[in-house]
């Protein structure tokens, strides 16, 4: 199977002021696939999401996503090539409701602009009514529209979870990032959030990677693993094989 | 060749004093991360407050100006604890317009309690002139530039070699840090406003001075045209205030000076500074000594 | 998501209508036909400034030169040049826009009060150039607006007769500048709660997770920018028409004039047209009307014997009219800022809460619109 995978990250290095946040790092994401990226504080997991977001330029290396280059790209061009993401400590926008959060995540779908906006009969209505729906579903799939119009910085933070989660998926990804989605969580959200991720999973066709602490979960949902240690890929490949890496083991022993 | 001696002095004169009033802007913004547009009325109440002493009082005028920069360093001070100090964690932006909202009643209050249209303030060099080399310089330039020599040398030494200067910089710094450090918090800031006003105030008699020793209200907004300075220098570096407002000081002057051409029209030199700004923001988005806001996500 | 979504906001809205229309009936002077045409040009002005900073949380200080650019728009399309009136219109708005696309490529390099000092360059440099570009501006002596031309169509509304009543000049700029701001309010409602408003608004309140998720900064960033400045210019327009004359005022006034328009928004109601609506009502005529009536601030201070306010300098008031209007500004801006950051709308919308919780009204239309 020579297909060209979903991603491929090769030999990035992203560097700080001389400190290396990621160095040579390579790997693949294949389609439909979760892999889940796990590694001790500071690994450089988050900083790997923000290249791949395009946040973060990375000083050598090459992101190809579908066969198109990322590194240099603006977020939006790359949001819009069908990469969605999920934020480690929330990224909402406070002020709007569930649905306005949901709709901005069809903003890259949409189409009506200032003009037709202003306009508003006629293309800005049929636009806006018709993506409405489509968020009134994705709130209805993750029980989130008993909320009305409350402003989403008021809802619990669990509630809050589940809508960037649905907000990707508004934006209908081909990779969806998931940086620690269930972190904060109590058990009894952590299992929906769970639930839900699968859910998402089986009903549509994109591949998923997660990062994530916690090495059950990891374990219950991930295909494949790869573990980042001070910015270095130190091992990849199925959850068992990888949990018994000795330098993987190394690392979260020593990082306690 | 000769021009240029002539013009030299003045325009460190004028770069000294808008250096002045930008290190007040900046010494605020570096301890509070308060943009201070009440500064322009600080240089206001601060010139109008060494008239009172000196000439309604009849003080000498160094003490006219040592007792103005003590009283509005109270008053500034002051300030801060009422109107500034409440909303500290709210946005910045609220901040700022209530920064505005301070200086629109400053300079009202200071024509209600001086009613004149305008002042006289006498100062001991007057309209004093003295010829070196054939090139005239005033005696307001000289003494301006000893002036501000003074003030942000003493500045320095405050801001590098004490332990309030030290404390200061450390708040700036990490608030929360300075605070578990046992560091009063509180106090950094009323310091820092305090020597706001303090510089304020030989900046406002020396600009006053410079023009005729005419005193009137439309001298906050004079205020104004020192903002290029503390933005080219970087609104959290004091050193580079200094230099933004030599600078801006110099282009004003040499423009006034050198540019005389006709379609030039009124209030170039003006205009200047703030294009100037513009160019160094293009190049450094935040001043040419400025730091770097990290973003995180 | 409607446009009046509900029953009460339904009625307000008529209420409106009614009292603007029978309005000039009622109020036949024309002192009071100026202050509220004034109102309603900064109305305008106002909606573009609260599009920037509330929806877009751009912060600029420069709204008053924009104004300005827009009065010599009119003053040398429509009176020099004898444009009509949509013409000289047009003109205000794309003048505006086009000055609005050149500023707000700043907005992306500069963040907070950088971009703020930024736009207090716009007012150094219009006022050098109204002041030097003589031929088009006039220089110092300001140039005269009253030959423009107030006709669209049939309906001229410098001479308005309708069923064969005649209108004064002043009425007939009433109704022009409230028709102007209820349009400005249609398209900044329309635009904030479609597709591009919504996007403004991300880029507010989180710029870097805006983009991330596909809202590009740059795009909406220049475009509030572009919207603002456009609809600054209408209102500058206006204002001009109605003063009949346009000169050029000294960077302090300009800055002033800045800070009214900020003060305007927030005490309005910073995350709403209608509050720009209000706050321009509120605001607007002040200075005017405690120059009209400085006679009743005439009260003597006991201990210092002088009245609060004076009509004129003879009178020795501890403030003159001007100063009193500008302190009163900065006390407004102040105790608003401290005391009620959202403003009258804010203080409706949360009534309007408090009301839901407790009745049968819908709380689906009580959120951030």
């Amino acid at each position: 199977m020579a297909e060209r995978s979903l991603l491929s990250v090769s030999a990035t290095t992203l560097e700080f002021g001389g400190v290396s946040a990621l160095l040579d790092v390579d790997f693949e994401v294949e389609s439909g696939e979760l892999l889940a990226v796990i590694g001790p504080n500071g690994a450089g997991k988050t900083s790997l999401f923000n290249c791949l977001n395009g946040v973060y330029t990375p000083r050598h290396g090459s992101i190809l996503f579908e066969g198109i280059e990322l590194v240099g790209k603006r977020p939006a061009r790359i949001a819009n090539l069908g990469i969605a993401r999920t934020f480690q400590n929330l990224a909402l926008f406070a002020n709007l409701d569930v649905i306005d959060n949901l709709m901005l995540g069809r903003h890259h779908l949409m189409k009506t602009g200032l003009a037709a906006g202003a306009i508003w009969v006629g293309r800005a209505k049929r636009e806006e009514i018709a993506n409405r729906l489509i968020c009134k579903d994705i709130a209805e799939f993750l029980d989130l529209d008993q909320f009305g119009s409350t402003p989403v910085g008021l809802l619990p933070y669990g509630i809050q979870k589940r809508i960037e989660l649905g907000r990707a998926m508004a934006m209908e990804p081909t990779l969806l990032l998931l940086d620690e989605p269930v972190a904060g969580m109590n058990l009894e959200e952590r299992n929906t959030m769970t639930a839900l991720i699968q859910q998402v999973r089986a009903e549509r066709d994109m591949a998923i990677l997660l990062v994530e602490h916690d090495v059950d979960f990891v374990m219950a949902i991930a295909d494949r693993v790869l573990v980042l240690n001070f910015g270095r890929v130190i091992a990849t490949g199925t959850p068992d094989v990888v949990t018994v890496h000795p330098e993987v083991v190394a690392a979260y022993l020593g990082a306690g | 060749m000769e021009k240029f001696f002539q013009l030299f002095v003045a325009a460190i004169a004028l770069g000294g004093i808008y250096a002045l009033i930008a290190l007040g802007f900046v010494v605020v913004y570096k301890a509070t991360g308060t943009f201070n547009f009440a500064q322009g009325g600080f240089v206001l109440l601060g010139a109008y407050l060494v008239y009172q002493f000196g000439d309604d009082w009849s003080l000498p005028f160094f003490v006219a100006l040592i007792l103005a920069m003590v009283v509005m360093a109270g008053v500034a001070a002051g300030i801060e604890r009422v109107v500034i100090r409440p909303m500290i964690n709210g946005p910045p932006f609220t901040i700022v317009l209530i920064t505005l909202g301070v200086l629109l009643i400053i300079e009202q209050a200071v024509r209600t309690l001086w009613s004149e249209p305008a002042y006289v303030l006498t100062t001991p060099w007057g309209n004093g002139v003295t010829e070196v080399a054939g090139v005239s310089i005033r005696h307001v330039d000289m003494w301006t530039v000893g002036f501000a020599t003074l003030v942000l040398g003493g500045f320095f030494a405050i801001f590098r070699f004490t332990t309030i200067g030290i404390a200061m910089r450390a708040t700036a710094f990490d608030q929360e840090a300075a605070a578990a450090q046992g560091i009063k918090v509180g106090r950094s800031f009323s310091i820092s406003w305090a020597i706001a006003g303090a510089v304020a105030v030989v900046a406002g008699a020396m600009l006053t001075s410079r023009t005729g020793s005419v005193l009137t209200p439309g001298l906050s907004f004079i205020a104004l045209r020192a903002f290029p300075a503390m933005i080219i220098g970087g609104l959290d570096s004091p050193g580079g205030a200094v230099a933004g407002g030599v600078v801006i000081g110099v282009v004003e002057v040499m423009a006034l000076g050198y540019l005389d051409f006709d379609w030039i029209g009124s209030g170039f030199e003006v205009v200047l500074a703030y294009v100037l700004m513009i160019i160094v923001l293009l190049w450094r988005p935040n001043g040419l000594f400025g730091t770097r806001a990290v973003q995180r996500v | 998501m409607k446009l009046l979504p509900d029953k009460l906001t339904r009625m307000m809205f008529g209420l409106a209508v009614l009292i603007f229309l029978v309005t000039p009936l009622v109020l036949d002077d024309d002192f009071w036909m100026t202050v509220l045409a004034n109102a309603g040009a900064f109305a305008v002005a106002s909606i573009g400034l609260s599009i920037l900073t509330g929806f877009t949380g751009q912060v600029s200080l420069g709204h008053a030169a924009l104004l300005t650019i827009g009065g010599y728009t009119v003053g040398y399309f429509g009176a020099d040049h004898g444009w009509p009136m949509w013409a000289w219109m047009l003109a205000a708005i794309l003048i505006g826009a086009l000055v609005g696309v050149a500023i707000g490529p700043f907005a992306l390099r500069l963040k907070g009060n950088y971009l703020v000092v930024v736009t207090l360059a716009l007012v150094f440099i219009t006022g050098y150039v109204v002041e030097n570009w003589t031929s088009v501006t006039g220089g110092f002596d300001g140039k005269s607006v009253n030959s423009a031309s107030l006709a669209i169509g049939p309906v001229d509304f410098g001479e308005l007769h309708i069923f064969g009543r005649d209108f004064s000049r002043e009425q007939g700029i009433f109704y022009l500048c409230w028709i102007m701001v209820a349009l400005t309010a249609l398209v900044g409602r329309n635009i904030i709660r479609t597709r591009p408003g919504r996007a403004m608004r991300a880029v507010r309140d989180r710029d870097v997770a805006a983009e991330v998720i596909g809202v590009s900064n740059a795009r909406y960033k220049i475009a509030a920018f572009a919207i603002s400045s456009a609809m600054a210019g209408l209102g500058g327009a206006l204002y001009a028409i109605s003063l009949r004359f346009i000169s050029p005022s000294n960077p302090a006034a300009e800055l002033f004039l800045s800070i009214r328009f900020v003060a305007i928004i927030i005490v309005g109601g910073l995350g709403t047209i209608y509050g720009a609506v209000i706050g321009a009502l509120l605001l607007g005529p002040l200075p005017e009307l405690v120059q009209e009536f400085a006679g009743l601030f005439d009260f003597t201070i006991p201990i210092v014997d002088r009245p609060l306010v004076g009509d004129s300098p003879a009178d020795n008031g501890i403030f003159s009219a001007a100063s009193f209007s500008e302190i009163l500004f900065g006390v407004l801006l102040v105790v608003f800022l401290i005391f009620a950051p959202e403003g009258i709308a804010g203080m409706i919308r949360r009534l309007r809460r408090r009301l839901a919780g407790r009745s049968n009204v819908d709380p689906d239309n009580v959120s951030d619109n």
